[in-house]
């Protein structure tokens, strides 16, 4: 009795105690299922492997397209920033005329650079991209007009649309040209191919979904008699449904770090071909890479539709798994 | 412990298990339920194990009424009663050790102390040195009685059986129901759905006996 003067009220207490070894226990109980679970994964380890290899296909397609797109995306960003003004001029300007008239441009609101191109370097340069020196050497007079190549500060549609307005109200300027069909073309194409690629993100998570939930149906239809017997003895849904999953878990994990791996070896692959595509534009072009947050995420979505996958596969069983 | 106040029970809305069962059974009692197979001494049991619940009237088991319970607090119920099956229910990838184990294991018992405990149980049954046999190397009464070690082994203060000694020979059977009463000497309170009526009359306890779902006799017990 002397040797614990101090006892705290023996209640609470044993309360306390109680309910820290049974968090204790639960904690256990979770690393067992974490590691039996993965015990049984690698005991029948070409089965778990083709179940891995289906998540990772069906990851992999969506991830390529995405990865794709973002390439894409940083491609569109480059363009736009490359958009430009021509000012075509009067026919009757001359060149010092033309030199006024491009600082007139140059000082308006909007406008980040001008570079003039004179009738006869203009000529000059048509000549030259067209192989017609002949043809039109022949010519008595120079058809083409003197022009100014405006950048605008904003490289927005909107914004570039209301420059070009504004500057074809400058005296001698006789058209703006401006040339963003086709960068929203462009930009149309990417907005339709991100909403495909999300739509084919759907499907084919409902296809891990699918996949996992088949495999764990099979486990749960196995260790059918193993559930009705802990069952009869008290065991809660949650203590039933853990093992499982885990193993959904596992199978997420697996799979994911093989979609990791196809799409790291699939960018390797391109790469050189894609270099070269782009090198023949004139455009420096390389396939994004996964990067951290990219690989976090695809290993972190994979291991949560193998979770959820089993988890659904094994809630549904459980009503059917009933002891007799 | 267990008090049954007109409790029926009916399958599929025609076949009736049960007609308006009527009894208690105290604290610390010995129980035999018998009767013919279909006369509904299964039911009766899957009723108190909270397997099914009664078509009418209730069923209270240590003062609470078991039809209301929660489905989330039937594992819990469940933990608080030991039960034996004709069938023994082992798990046959497991060593006997960690069947018996497995209630103690559902509970989260620390694993000195679960040990300590399976082989206390184990021990009583006299199988203390078969722990780390498979269920499949052991001959049938060895079977059930690692299947009332695991029964036990949670101390529980209601031990049911159903047909406990279903497939034994005579001799094996009297000596599993001798460790019953051993586990009702020390105050468990036993039930058991047996129809080896020899067997039971010479065992002098409690008799209910049901015919066609009804409980036609309660016999006490003599003394």
């Amino acid at each position: 009795m002397s040797r614990r003067p101090e006892a705290p009220p023996r209640g609470a207490r044993t309360h306390r105690t109680r309910s820290s070894s049974r968090f204790r226990g639960w904690l256990r109980h979770h690393r067992a299922m974490a590691l039996d679970s993965s015990w049984r994964l690698l005991r029948a380890p070409f089965d778990s492997l083709v179940t891995m290899l289906a998540i990772a296909i069906a990851l992999v397609l969506p991830a390529a397209l995405w990865l794709t797109l973002d390439g894409a995306r940083l491609l569109d960003t480059e363009l736009t920033e490359s958009a430009t003004l021509t000012v075509y001029l009067e026919h009757r300007v001359d060149d010092a005329q033309a030199a006024r008239v491009e600082e007139a441009l140059a000082a308006r609101e909007g406008v980040a650079r001008t570079r003039l191109i004179t009738a006869a370097e203009g000529m000059a340069e048509f000549q030259q991209s067209l192989g017609l020196e002949d043809a039109l050497g022949r010519l008595e007079e120079n058809p083409l007009p003197a022009s100014v190549v405006v950048s605008p500060a904003d490289p927005s549609p909107e914004a570039v649309r209301a420059l070009a307005g504004a500057l074809e109200g400058v005296s001698g300027v006789e058209e703006v040209r401006l040339d963003l069909a086709w960068i929203e073309r462009l930009r149309h194409l990417a907005e339709l191919g991100r909403r495909v690629a999300l739509a084919l993100a759907v499907l084919f998570g409902s296809g891990v979904l699918l996949v996992v939930g088949n495999t764990i149906r099979l486990a749960v239809e196995n260790r059918r008699r193993e559930i009705e017997v802990v069952t009869l003895i008290g065991a809660t849904h949650a203590f039933v449904r853990r093992p499982f999953l885990y193993s959904g878990a596992w199978y997420g994990l697996g799979g994911g770090l093989l979609a990791w791996g196809l799409l790291t070896l699939g960018s390797e692959w391109l790469a050189a071909p894609v270099a070269a595509l782009a090198a023949s534009y004139g455009a420096s072009f390389s396939l994004p890479q996964l990067g951290a947050v990219g690989s976090v995420t695809l290993v972190g979505c994979s291991i949560l539709l193998g979770w959820l996958g089993a988890w659904i596969a094994v809630s549904r069983h459980l009503a059917d798994v009933r002891p007799r | 412990m267990i008090v049954f106040e007109h409790v029926g029970k009916r399958y599929g809305g025609r076949f009736e298990a049960l007609a308006n069962l009527d009894f208690r059974v105290r604290r610390g009692e010995m129980v035999f339920l018998t009767g013919h197979s279909g006369a509904g001494k299964s039911s009766l049991l899957r009723l108190i194990m909270r397997l099914e619940r009664p078509s009418r009237g209730r069923i209270l088991v240590a003062g609470h009424d078991i039809g209301r319970l929660h489905a989330s607090q039937v594992p819990f119920y469940r933990r608080q009663i030991g039960v034996v099956f004709q069938d023994h229910q082992l798990l046959h990838d497991r060593s006997i050790f960690h069947n018996v184990a497995l209630p103690l294991e559902i509970q989260g018992v620390e694993p000195r102390e679960a040990a300590r405990r399976v082989r206390a149980a184990l021990d009583k049954v006299g199988l203390l040195y078969r722990e780390k046999a498979l269920p499949i190397e052991l001959s049938g009464g060895e079977q059930q009685r690692v299947g009332i070690a695991r029964a036990v082994v949670n101390k529980p203060a209601l031990l049911l059986a159903d047909e406990p000694t279903g497939n034994l020979d005579p001799q094996l059977s009297a000596d599993i129901m001798g460790l019953f009463e051993d586990f009702n000497r020390i105050g468990t309170t036993v039930m058991i759905a047996s129809h080896d009526l020899a067997l039971i009359a010479r065992l002098q306890h409690r008799i209910l006996r049901l015919r066609d779902g009804r409980l036609v006799a309660d016999q006490e017990a003599a003394s």
